[in-house]
């Protein structure tokens, strides 16, 4: 129902909010454990970003690289986040694409699991969601796993979960 | 019969409904007989209108537009709108957070005012008005936060929007946001403010302003969804291009183990409004078609044959499907050597090759029973789904039946007959049509019936209607010659009225025996 020029009505839109929250994480840094920004200046969809691993967890120690792709009718839709090369975590799909509430569009959960108020919404962001990830590499929710293998071995066999992971850690800095 | 007189109280002591309803049966027949379809004439016939009396066991109820069904919404609204002494539209939202029932709302209302308005996402009235927040505003520009436009001083007013919660953005973001809830998610009573965390909901008038004129209709018709969803009263019909709903007020779901409420919609269809069955699912109950439904289409059938037809390997588990040969089993798998018949090691047979000569041991008995039970309850169940089964499918050709019967009907009239003078062809099929999907329901319940006096009834019932079924059908296919035409239509129109005459004692042999409690069934209803 929308022509070509609401297409790029929308692009547009969703390069300006993105010009914006580059611009705001660039003048006020998460806590200095996330970078994030466009991979270049043409293109605002595809983001890179950078996060060290939460101090106390098997991830500490380790930076780790992911993609963030955004569609053309960003903020309406959330954006995908992929860790490149894939992490080992229970909430990690073993492509390496990040399965977390903030991340789903509200309107595709009919096991009503979630809440629509912890689903996207357009006044969320790329910081707000970089915070979510980062408390969720300090705490996985097995609950709703996305690796399964992974919410196995975490529930079952910690100490083998957390020596895997730094062992990842350790591979990824070339150690 | 003194059951069947407190029936009698119970359905008919509201004398208004049933006059209502007949007045629209009648406007209901009108229509049908002004608009033939396709094919020159209306879908199935016979139905509850065309006996010549309501039964006990038949419902009342009416069948309504889209329009009467916003009629009713309004009315509603409009009746706490003047009691409560609050604008119309504030009247719906609280009417539908409180799922349309007038009476919480009122207690909850004249309890606590601000908090009933809070929960249902409205602002409090004492809280200032909107417009005023917004002028105090305007005396800095606007960044939008989502789009992450900006709006100068003057701008503010015309472009963007805040309901009163202080979650203000632009009037495109609202639009997309709108639009996007609507159309993609099918939201339309819920649609909160897109501030973070703000249960502030939308109001109509809004989305009426800001979205276009398609999706605001399809806004509406998601409000009138929801409503009928709401109203333990009405129910949509669920045939496909149908846009009607019945209205029922007797019909609360307790009722539905003594009642089939079986209703027939001004599209010409048939449902159950107790379970919003497409189709007329009589003589059974909701609880149990489902139950047989589903029975049929999951696999624990399946499970149920290779308990009776198959063994495990007593080592290793697999599953044995023994196919000939003597009892002395070797396990392709493990190489275990067991005896078919006692299910024990074969080394114990000693000389007794070939012969299990410990047939009467305990365990051996156990396992026999088991087997023996678990075979008798498939080839039950196999009976009844091969008869349901078969009518299911003679039903489903009816589209077939009917062009057949219709080619047939021209033909006679090539033999001198006026078309008037072949409409008996097309109501035997009618007749068969109804008729069969009545035994096939029959099945599914004798399938759950315990086995006493009764049952023997109703399976006499069944047989007989089964064959004045089968008589019919192969009369209707028979091609007579030319000159015995004339008996011919005799014969039909005969076997016809016996059919109907038959599956109407069948019904109500069943439907009356509801009201008695005379039916027993394996399962709980």
């Amino acid at each position: 129902m929308f022509g070509n020029n609401n297409a790029r009505a929308q692009t547009s839109t969703a390069t300006r909010r993105l010009m914006k929250e580059y611009r705001d994480l660039t003048a006020d840094p998460l806590q200095d454990t996330i970078t994030a920004g466009p991979v270049s200046e043409d293109n605002m969809l595809e983001w890179e970003a950078l996060i060290q691993g939460p101090e106390g967890t098997p991830y500490e120690g380790g930076v780790f690289a992911a993609k963030l792709t955004f569609p053309p009718d960003y903020p309406l839709n959330p954006f995908t986040m992929t860790f490149d090369p894939p992490l080992l975590h229970p909430n990690i799909y073993p492509n390496g694409v990040v399965c977390i509430s903030i991340l789903h569009p509200p309107g595709d959960d009919p096991l009503r699991y979630e809440s629509a108020s912890e689903r996207w919404s357009p006044v969320q962001g790329v910081r707000s969601v970089l915070l979510s990830v980062l408390s969720m590499l300090a705490e996985p929710n097995v609950e709703s796993g996305a690796d399964i293998e992974c919410c196995k071995l975490y529930r079952d066999n910690r100490t083998e979960f957390e020596r895997q992971v730094r062992e990842q850690v350790k591979t990824l800095l070339g150690i | 019969m003194s059951s069947d007189d407190e029936a009698n109280d119970i359905y008919y002591d509201d004398d208004d409904y049933g006059d209502d309803f007949d007045g629209q049966a009648g406007s209901a027949e009108d229509e049908s007989m002004s608009e033939p379809d396709a094919e020159g004439y209306d879908v199935l016939s016979p139905s509850i209108d065309d006996l010549p009396q309501k039964k006990p066991y038949d419902v009342t109820y009416k069948v309504r537009t889209v329009q009467e069904i916003m009629d009713m919404q309004n009315r509603e609204v409009q009746k706490i709108h003047a009691l409560l002494d609050i604008p119309t539209s504030t009247a719906a939202i609280l009417l539908r957070h409180h799922v349309w029932n007038s009476e919480k709302l009122q207690e909850a209302y004249f309890t606590d005012p601000e908090q009933t308005l809070l929960d249902a996402g409205l602002s409090p009235p004492s809280s200032p008005s909107p417009v005023k927040r917004t002028r105090s505003q305007h005396t800095v520009p606007f960044e939008c936060p989502i789009c992450c436009m900006d709006f100068t001083k003057e701008q503010v007013e015309d472009l963007t929007l805040t309901m009163g919660c202080g979650h203000r953005f632009c009037r495109t973001c609202w639009t997309e946001y709108i639009s996007g809830k609507i159309r993609d998610e099918g939201e339309s009573a819920r649609i909160q403010c897109m501030g973070e965390a703000c249960k502030r909901i939308v109001r109509p008038e809004l989305v009426d302003e800001l979205v276009p004129g398609e999706l605001s209709k399809k806004y509406h018709n998601l409000l009138n969804a929801a409503y009928v969803a709401d109203s333990p009263s009405l129910r949509w019909c669920p045939h496909p291009g149908c846009e009607h709903v019945i209205e029922c007020h007797q019909v609360p779901p307790r009722m539905l183990n003594q009642l089939v409420p079986t209703v027939k919609c001004d599209c010409g269809r048939f449902l159950c409004f107790g379970c919003g069955y497409a189709g007329n699912h009589r003589p059974v109950l909701c609880k149990i078609v489902k139950m047989w439904e589903k029975k049929c289409a999951d696999d624990s059938e399946t499970a149920n044959w290779l308990q009776a037809n198959t063994k495990e390997c007593t080592k290793c588990q697999s599953t044995i499907e023994k196919n000939g040969g003597c009892n002395h089993m070797t396990c392709k798998k493990c190489k275990w050597e067991f005896c078919w018949v006692c299910m024990g090691p074969w080394s114990e047979h000693g000389t007794s090759w070939y012969q299990c000569n410990r047939f009467d041991e305990k365990s051996g008995i156990d396992a026999r029973d088991t087997q023996a039970k678990s075979r008798a309850s498939l080839e039950r169940y196999l009976h009844y789904f091969t008869r349901y089964a078969n009518h299911d499918q003679s039903a489903k050709l009816d589209a077939v039946f009917y062009t057949t019967t219709e080619n047939r009907m021209k033909a006679m009239q090539t033999q001198g007959l006026s078309w008037i003078e072949t409409v008996f062809m097309r109501n035997a099929v009618d007749t068969i049509i109804a008729a069969r999907i009545t035994l096939k329901y029959s099945y599914a319940m004798a399938f759950y019936l315990v086995r006493n006096n009764d049952t023997e009834i109703f399976e006499s019932n069944q047989t007989d209607l089964e064959m004045a079924v089968e008589n019919l059908s192969h009369q209707l296919e028979t091609n007579p010659e030319p000159d015995i035409l004339m008996k011919m239509k005799q014969d039909i129109t005969n076997l016809s009225a016996y059919v109907k005459k038959r599956s109407d004692i069948l019904l109500d042999d069943v439907l009356t025996g509801y009201f008695e409690g005379r039916w027993k069934f394996t399962v709980t209803v």
